[in-house]
């Protein structure tokens, strides 16, 4: 379970994220919806122990994020929207590392290895050095590394970027699939047709506020009669098209 | 597959268990690094060994020559002993205060701006255990430059001194303690300063720097500033020493240091021992204290620093494009707009202008306090010496700033190359920018420092001339090197300047850079020195003897090297160009 509790968090003058309160089941695909610069990134940074909010609590499975970080991070497979790769290490050295961090044993690192080299194909050029691979390759890659220690909660900002369609539709399945095996999985994106078709529910954030929060049947029935689509929806939620 | 069960016990490492993860990544980066630099950079590695190796020798040449000098001029053994204690004590002093500041500034950079720590921060690892990651990083980068020139001068003082093999036994550990202690010092102040004082981080690290380099100049003049008839007497030596006592008080770690060395070279292992339990000691207690400050300081610094915004800092300094623009205003609108836009890139980059700022600096103190030194500069073929001697000290600065800074241009540019690909301008007005650009910004400076090097060095001003000439020669030639090889050599993978400057591409400018300035500088400076001897060998000699001397032969000598120099720099700046300039046109993004 992840939980935000007036959570607010400041750039300066700034407000990133203001008074933020949600909770995210387990079992359930929540989507993060909002314009640039709404406070997407900032809200998935505070839950994977990068920032600290100004005020409120960020727990993951009860574990606050400020005084308990590694209890918490440990539960959660994060997958950032630019991924991080030591490009001296191929791709298995990288994994290898991902999983020795995560307390695996050798044999079940060898085991998961093998797994995630299945469901992302990166028999190819997992032994290749991570400095040769396209962004694709990198990001199947980084979702193998969140995967490996079958984490109870995952949290990706902007799943499909650099994904080809048969990837795109592979990691739609795979987040479905996390979340019947009972984890949370909480994504941010811009992707609308994404969310509309994984999410069990959806939040719309703007200038730091969480402007909406529930289904896409709930917010149809928000705006009756007027917008069918969840982009039109969308764009109603945050006035227009009037932001960066 | 199933998921971990929150309620499951989670299996966090143990402290000996992260650091065994830690120490295998850094195995296999290691081994990684090692193996590619074998097959595919040997050109850089053979120049890095062979060059460190020229370099190490000739230090400890001149250390050696140096040590035995002292030991043959001062044969009182206790005046002998108090100046090895002054000149160790003086020289440990400064690299502990250098080492401080490395540290703060390296690890401000790996901590807080890398993207590895920010992917390891959102893995359960202890905080601890990701600063001493980046913080033994820290201790190898800010201190192997200092142990590759501090080392000559240890192992030449053991050769002369006579040291007994333990001399050399205690040599690193007692170097390794030692810079852990500054090391962990500028870490603390790192997480203290980014902590406490967020928004302010720049000045208040930039301010005691200032205050340091201004002390240091201070401190170099003082030195320097004595009448030449006390050289070398006990009056001057008192004189010296006094001035270096502050260098030796007890709690310093650096006496700590030069005691330990000094007194295991005379043989008194016991005292060298108990120097090197003290060094160690320290080197724990302060290493402890930053694991501990890091623990409770770095997650929440590294928040408050994301947390300031940067709105507002941009609009003072406009003036300088305004400036610039002027400046160009002959060129085509286009060329002055990627100039203008170069420039903005580098001045909001302070650890380009910085590096180039510090290096151009302490040249200009040392060309400041040339008259100060012992040298006789009433003797023209001296001056002439040492003033082409600063020409080729800036030319090869400027052959590090080129290789570092406008090399990597290109391929930096490569990346986000649909900007610029996209807008209607020709490749060839980038790549002329760039020149520009490179020419324009080495130039001021360069003709600056060495105009300051002739004032003080009082040379003639035909040589005033020849040095500007040789000073433009350079800019264009080395300008033309790092952009035409920039073009042709590009690496367009990589995002990191420092590393495309490290490549082969690199390598190769920075040795045909060091080349064309040792041509160009010896093409100069050889006629112009014979020319100077002949002029006073006929002013000694007399009206008679004048057509005994060579003069001209020595005065086409001038000639031919002058002609020579145009045509080298022709050819240093065309050729390079024009390939740089073919690639560039046919080059793919």
């Amino acid at each position: 379970m992840i939980d935000f509790t007036n959570v607010t968090r400041r750039f300066g003058s700034k407000t990133a994220v203001d008074d933020l309160s949600l909770s995210v089941r387990s079992g359930e695909v929540f989507a993060l919806l909002g314009p640039n610069g709404a406070g997407k990134t900032t809200a998935i940074k505070m839950l994977v122990g990068l920032l600290r909010p100004n005020s409120g609590t960020v727990s993951v499975f009860g574990n606050d994020l400020v005084r308990q970080t590694r209890q918490a991070v440990a539960h959660i497979g994060y997958i950032p929207d630019q991924p991080f790769l030591y490009d001296k290490l191929s791709g298995r050295e990288f994994l290898d590392f991902v999983g020795d961090m995560r307390g695996l044993d050798r044999d079940t690192r060898r085991q998961r290895i093998a797994r995630e080299c299945d469901n992302f194909d990166l028999g190819e050029f997992i032994d290749n050095l991570t400095e040769t691979y396209s962004h694709g390759m990198k990001q199947r890659l980084v979702f193998a590394s969140a995967l490996l220690h079958d984490p109870a909660a995952l949290v990706i900002d902007e799943p499909m970027v650099g994904l080809d369609p048969r990837r795109m539709r592979l990691v739609k399945d795979l987040l479905q699939q996390r979340a019947g095996e009972g984890a949370v999985v909480l994504m941010s994106t811009h992707t609308l047709a994404v969310a509309e078709e994984i999410a069990d529910r959806i939040g719309i954030v703007d200038h730091g506020h969480l402007h909406f929060n529930g289904t896409i049947e709930q917010l149809r029935d928000k705006f009756p009669a007027r917008h069918n689509s969840l982009e039109s929806l969308f764009l109603e939620m945050t006035n227009g098209n009037n932001h960066p | 597959m199933a998921i971990t069960t929150p309620e499951g016990n989670l299996p966090l490492l143990s402290g000996e268990a992260e650091a065994r993860v830690f120490w295998r990544l850094r195995r296999r980066l290691l081994w990684t690094i090692t193996r590619q630099s074998v097959s595919q950079g040997w050109l850089r590695l053979v120049l890095v060994v062979a060059l460190s190796l020229v370099l190490w020798l000739g230090l400890f040449g001149l250390f050696s020559e140096g040590f035995f000098f002292l030991k043959l001029a001062i044969t009182i053994a206790n005046t002998h002993d108090q100046l090895l204690r002054a000149v160790f004590g003086m020289f440990f002093a400064a690299l502990m205060v250098m080492l401080v500041f490395s540290a703060t500034i390296i690890l401000y950079s790996s901590l807080f701006h890398s993207r590895e720590t920010a992917f390891l921060m959102t893995n359960p690892v202890r905080t601890e255990r990701i600063f001493l990651h980046k913080f033994q990083e820290a201790i190898v980068l800010g201190s192997w430059g200092s142990l590759l020139m501090g080392s000559p001068m240890l192992v030449a003082h053991g050769m002369v001194a006579g040291a007994p093999w333990y001399y050399y036994a205690v040599l690193a550990p007692l170097m390794v303690a030692f810079v852990y202690i500054p090391a962990s010092i500028g870490a603390i102040v790192c997480l203290l300063v980014v902590r406490c004082l967020p928004g302010a981080r720049v000045r208040v690290l930039a301010l005691p720097l200032a205050v340091i380099v201004v002390l240091a100049a201070w401190f170099v003049w003082s030195l320097t500033t004595g009448r030449q008839s006390d050289l070398l007497t006990p009056a001057w030596f008192r004189e010296i020493l006094g001035r270096l006592e502050f260098a030796q008080h007890r709690f310093l770690p650096s006496w700590w240091l030069s005691s330990g060395l000094l007194e295991a070279a005379r043989g008194v292992w016991s005292e060298s021992v108990l120097f090197l339990t003290v060094l160690i000691a320290n080197a724990l207690f302060f290493r402890q204290l930053a694991i501990g400050f890091a623990a409770r300081l770095y997650r929440p610094a590294y928040s408050s620093l994301r947390g300031k915004g940067t709105l507002g800092q941009r609009k003072r300094r406009y003036w300088l494009d305004g400036l610039i623009r002027c400046a160009t205003f002959a060129l085509p609108k286009s060329t002055r707009l990627l100039i203008v836009k170069d420039l903005k890139l580098f001045r909001r980059d302070p650890v380009q202008w910085s590096q180039f700022l510090i290096f151009f600096g302490l040249l200009g103190l040392y060309f400041l306090n040339i008259r100060e030194f012992t040298y006789n500069i009433s003797i023209s073929a001296w001056v002439n010496m040492i003033s082409f001697l600063n020409v080729a000290v800036v030319g090869l600065l400027l052959s590090t700033f080129t290789t570092r800074f406008i090399f990597p241009l290109i391929s930096l540019e490569g990346r986000h190359f649909w900007i610029l690909g996209l807008l209607p301008l020709r490749r060839d007005t980038i790549l002329w920018s760039k020149f520009l650009f490179a020419v324009g910004g080495a130039i001021v400076p360069c003709s600056a420092l060495i105009l300051l090097s002739d004032f003080m060095l009082g040379v003639s001003p035909a040589v005033l001339v020849s040095h500007q000439l040789t000073s433009v020669i350079l800019c264009l030639g080395l300008a033309g090197i790092a952009v035409g090889l920039g073009a042709r050599l590009p690496n367009l993978r990589e995002r990191s300047p420092s590393r495309i400057a490290a490549g082969f591409g690199g390598t190769l400018s920075l040795v045909l850079s060091t080349l064309y300035i040792v041509v160009v500088v010896m093409l100069a400076a050889i006629p112009c020195h014979f020319g100077l001897i002949s002029q006073r060998a006929q002013m000694v000699a007399g009206h008679a003897a004048r057509q005994s001397i060579a003069y001209p032969w020595i005065q086409s000598g001038l000639w031919v090297g002058i002609l020579a120099s145009f045509l080298l720099a022709v050819a240093a700046t065309v050729i390079p160009l024009r390939i740089g300039f073919k690639a560039f046109r046919r080059m793919e993004f």
